[in-house]
């Protein structure tokens, strides 16, 4: 409970006084993590993919800064503690009540009990999406420290809890600035620049202050400990190798014999079945006769069975498993390729280097691992004609 | 069977001066298309085939320069944006010097443009042809 929630300035109308309340680090925290959650957001959003490592870091940097947040709400000085502004279900309704009803609020030198409840929410919302955030990260991409531990199917649950938590961060953010900007209307403080300076003003027959000082030491040690434990145990599942990443071994038949007319695909790209009946059908292939004599054409198609999507668990082999009926052997047809390129100019894949939709290797630089990273997506800049 | 071996050896000389004086592999290429029937060369016929609009083929490809040029010099480019290397054996010394290769293409690409494989004759025809470019 808050010890010291005084009367506000529109009752006692007198001589106020500015105090120290959010401390340096408090403050640091606060602002650091605005700019992580705008950075994540418009990399999230706006940015073109291969921003993706931005995202991850401003993710990361996410992650430091609530473990530092909660040590700190132990061991930082008075406000920052998070007992200071833990309030009863009944003290927070009633302070909720007292906003909805437009009228003055009593003046809290923290935390107000609303807020405070905010804050709370916060650190779970923003707890849920950086750990869901990690678990896309290592089932979907195979990146991070859980490329190994997760597999695709664990990112398809937290892809959609990324997503949905993220619509309700931004509905906090709202409901946070909203309320910022009412309570300061209600009691006349100015708590943005509070949030600066960190200096506070309460009302002249506020009794002397005991401020229980931060703890800095403590809190280091604190934090170090959990880094150390975190840091270890995120490192032993980094050496785990990424799940469903497979080594392809080079076949010069494949590699010669189909990269003599287009890019030799990776073999993860279509599922056994299509490689089977493309296989069948060299004689019309996408307009053309691309016959094999039988020997050759038998060692790539046993090549393309063993290495085909079923044996991979990467992002595209999960993705352009789904087919489009019609042409169940074009990688380009099938509906996430369509979606993941529907963005791009046509005029675009026409570019010296890329040529055609089908030469993957004209914009993704790991193309020949099968991984498809978002980082490695390089559009070539320079027009043909 | 002796004669008939004689009578391939014979054919393939034959076939080696009407081409080239010298022997390679694509002497020997030539000669094999020889033994399947066909004649002396005749570079003019294989310019006609290159230059020829067969249409009779996949509607993606009516003629050789659809994808290899305008010229056997030009060199052309695959559907999928690949260069291919110009035809002649001038600008392309090693055209027509892989016999498991010249056999894929004849065969996929007489299939690809004409709609029926190429005789031995043209074969040969079009090779001269490439051999003067």
């Amino acid at each position: 409970m808050s010890d010291n929630p005084t009367q506000n300035k529109a009752e006692t109308g007198r001589e106020s006084r500015l105090v120290k309340v959010w401390d340096l680090p408090t403050r640091v925290f606060h602002w650091s993590l605005v700019s992580m959650v705008f950075i994540g957001i418009i990399t999230g959003y706006i940015a073109p993919e291969w921003w993706m490592g931005l995202h991850v870091w401003a993710g990361y940097i996410t992650v430091t800064l609530l473990v530092f947040r909660l040590v700190w709400g132990m061991f930082g000085s008075e406000y920052a503690r998070l007992e200071t502004f833990t309030f009863s279900p009944v003290h927070i309704l009633e302070h909720m009540k007292e906003i909805i009803s437009l009228r003055p609020v009593r003046h809290y030198i923290g935390h107000n009990p609303s807020g405070a409840v905010m804050i709370f929410a916060l650190l779970f919302v923003l707890s849920v999406i950086t750990v869901s955030g990690l678990l896309v990260l290592g089932g979907e991409e195979n990146q991070g420290p859980l490329a190994g531990a997760a597999s695709y199917a664990i990112s398809e649950i937290a892809a959609p809890i990324h997503n949905i938590f993220v619509i309700i961060l931004i509905a906090m953010i709202v409901m946070h600035v909203s309320g910022v900007i009412l309570e300061g209307k209600l009691t006349g403080e100015n708590l943005v620049s509070s949030m600066f300076t960190g200096l506070k003003r309460v009302p002249k027959g506020t009794p002397p202050l005991v401020h229980r000082r931060a703890r800095p030491f403590a809190a280091f040690l604190v934090t170090a400990t959990f880094f150390a434990i975190g840091g270890s145990l995120l490192a032993a599942f980094a050496t785990m190798p990424p799940s469903g990443l497979r080594h392809l071994p080079a076949n010069e038949t494949y590699e010669t014999e189909c990269g003599d007319c287009h890019a030799a695909f990776h073999p993860s790209l279509l599922p056994a079945k299509s490689w089977a009946d493309m296989m069948a059908t060299l004689d019309d292939h996408f307009g053309e006769d691309a016959s094999l004599d039988a020997e050759t054409a038998n060692e790539i198609a046993l090549y393309l069975a063993e290495y085909a999507g079923e044996e991979w668990d990467t992002e595209a082999a999960n993705r352009f498993r789904v087919l489009d009926p019609k042409h169940p052997m074009q990688i380009t047809a099938t509906p996430y390729w369509v979606r993941k390129h529907d963005e791009i100019d046509p005029e675009t894949f026409k570019r010296k280097g890329i040529g055609v939709k089908s030469n993957c290797s004209g914009c993704h630089t790991d193309h020949y691992s099968g991984r498809f990273d978002d980082q490695k997506i390089k559009i070539p800049e320079v027009k043909v004609k | 069977m002796k004669n008939a071996k004689i009578f391939l050896i014979t054919l393939s000389m034959a076939a080696m001066f009407a081409v080239s004086a010298e022997a390679g592999p694509r002497e020997d290429i030539i000669a094999g298309f020889m033994a399947q029937g066909a004649g002396p060369a005749d570079p003019a016929k294989g310019k006609a085939m290159y230059n020829a609009n067969y249409g009779t083929g996949k509607v993606e490809t009516p003629k050789c320069q659809s994808c290899h040029g305008a010229t056997p010099q030009a060199g052309g480019e695959t559907r999928t944006a690949k260069p291919i290397d110009p035809m002649a054996v001038s600008k392309a010394p090693d055209r027509f010097t892989d016999k498991k290769k010249v056999d894929k293409w004849f065969l996929r690409n007489c299939r690809g443009v004409i709609g029926r494989e190429c005789t031995a004759q043209e074969k040969v025809d079009f090779i001269a042809f490439m051999v003067t470019q």
